[in-house]
């Protein structure tokens, strides 16, 4: 079995990722499983063309909260676009805020 | 109840959603809803070609052609459809072409995108009631002009409802300018952050742009200096529900991916040099 996964966002949920319940539903069904066998999760946003903070931090934060800040050396934010990863970096403050973490500055 | 028409010369998308959210609540409260003077009404074909008549259920022959609206404005649309695709809709039908990322729209594609789209959801999870939007392109005074309203419990009954404790010995105003501070939410945990109304808020004021908040009796006003004001409304009026609208200068809406890392940044929820994400092209 590959150590390695990786998930089309475009792909499964659409180029236009605007809707929290829709990316929590996504992340416990298409990557949490894998975070706990897998080396490397990449997330591809190739092809998304926008998102919102509601989808981002419901997909992103929550990894954070629920396997430490560890999970960052395993995750790989693939494609994104400027914009895309300003929602990434906030998210993943948010995370680490929320998993205790100090967020370094 | 009645609504009058006769006297109206002048309407803006905030005015126009407010009223279907209201009329929408009415007849949702079996109270009988009339609407008079429709006839000598000046703008008329306005209202019916925004929509607004379609939206709270009423009929009308319209004498006049339906050109497209694409690149002017939105008509009232119910929020109710799928927040992404309403969004898109939305954002396509105000900065056409937009959706291609090279095209010179792009950004403010984005902008409205992400504004819509964050509003939207705060309506479909907090309010328990029913939303609508429309917006306007001015494009003599370069003008962005959007609004979403909801007919539900308005922002300090959604606080109280989850026992947010100072929720319970304050004002309409000033549970409004809280659900402007970042992380503060009506529903905590997964899938909200409480972020959503704070950004849109900053995003406005970084685009000197001007915001209108209405909730109970309690109204927020955000002008294009920077400055905020809490009022009340005036005469013991009430909204039963929450308003939001906005109005941005189009070019301004450009910068979008610069604007949100700056809202971002002022809202305290992303902080400079402090990337952590490993990002591949």
């Amino acid at each position: 079995m590959s150590n390695t996964h990786t998930v089309s966002l475009a792909e499964d949920c659409g180029s236009f990722l605007a809707d929290g319940a829709t990316a929590l539903e996504y992340r416990h069904r298409a990557i949490d499983p894998y975070l706990s066998f897998c080396e490397k999760v990449t997330l591809d946003f190739s092809g998304v063309r926008t998102a919102n903070s509601s989808f981002m931090n419901a997909l992103v934060s929550g990894l954070l909260e629920n396997h430490g800040e560890v999970v960052l050396k395993k995750l790989v934010f693939k494609g994104c676009k400027p914009a895309l990863a300003v929602l990434v970096e906030s998210a993943i403050e948010l995370g680490i805020r929320k998993s205790g973490g100090r967020i370094t500055a | 109840m009645t609504v009058d028409f006769s006297k109206l010369r002048r309407v803006v998308p905030a005015a126009i959603v407010s009223l279907a959210a209201s009329v929408h609540l009415w007849e949702r409260q079996r109270r009988q809803v009339h609407f008079s003077g429709v006839h000598e009404c000046e703008i008329l074909g306005y209202l019916q070609r925004m929509d607004f008549f379609k939206a709270c259920g009423v009929e009308m022959q319209e004498s006049f052609q339906r050109w497209e609206s694409k690149g002017r404005f939105v008509p009232v649309c119910m929020v109710t459809q799928p927040i992404d695709e309403m969004g898109a809709d939305v954002a396509g039908c105000l900065a056409p072409g937009g959706e291609d990322y090279e095209h010179p729209m792009s950004g403010l594609f984005d902008t409205i995108a992400y504004v819509l789209t964050e509003v939207g959801n705060n309506i479909r999870q907090h309010s328990g009631g029913v939303g609508y939007a429309a917006a306007q392109v001015n494009r003599q005074e370069g003008m962005i002009k959007m609004a979403l309203a909801d007919n539900g419990m308005g922002i300090l009954k959604s606080f109280q409802s989850v026992e947010a404790p100072w929720s319970m010995s304050t004002t309409h105003a000033e549970a409004i300018a809280k659900a402007l501070e970042p992380r503060i939410s009506c529903k905590a945990g997964e899938p909200n952050e409480g972020v959503g109304l704070t950004l849109v808020g900053e995003m406005v004021s970084i685009m000197r742009g001007w915001l209108l908040v209405v909730s109970g009796n309690g109204v927020l006003i955000s002008r294009r200096d920077g400055s905020r004001t809490l009022e009340e409304l005036p005469e013991g009026a009430f909204y039963q529900g929450t308003l939001v609208a906005m109005s941005f200068p189009e070019t301004a809406a450009s910068h979008y991916a610069d604007h949100l890392r700056k809202a971002k940044i002022k809202s305290g929820l992303l902080h400079p040099g402090s990337g952590r994400a490993i990002l591949e092209p």
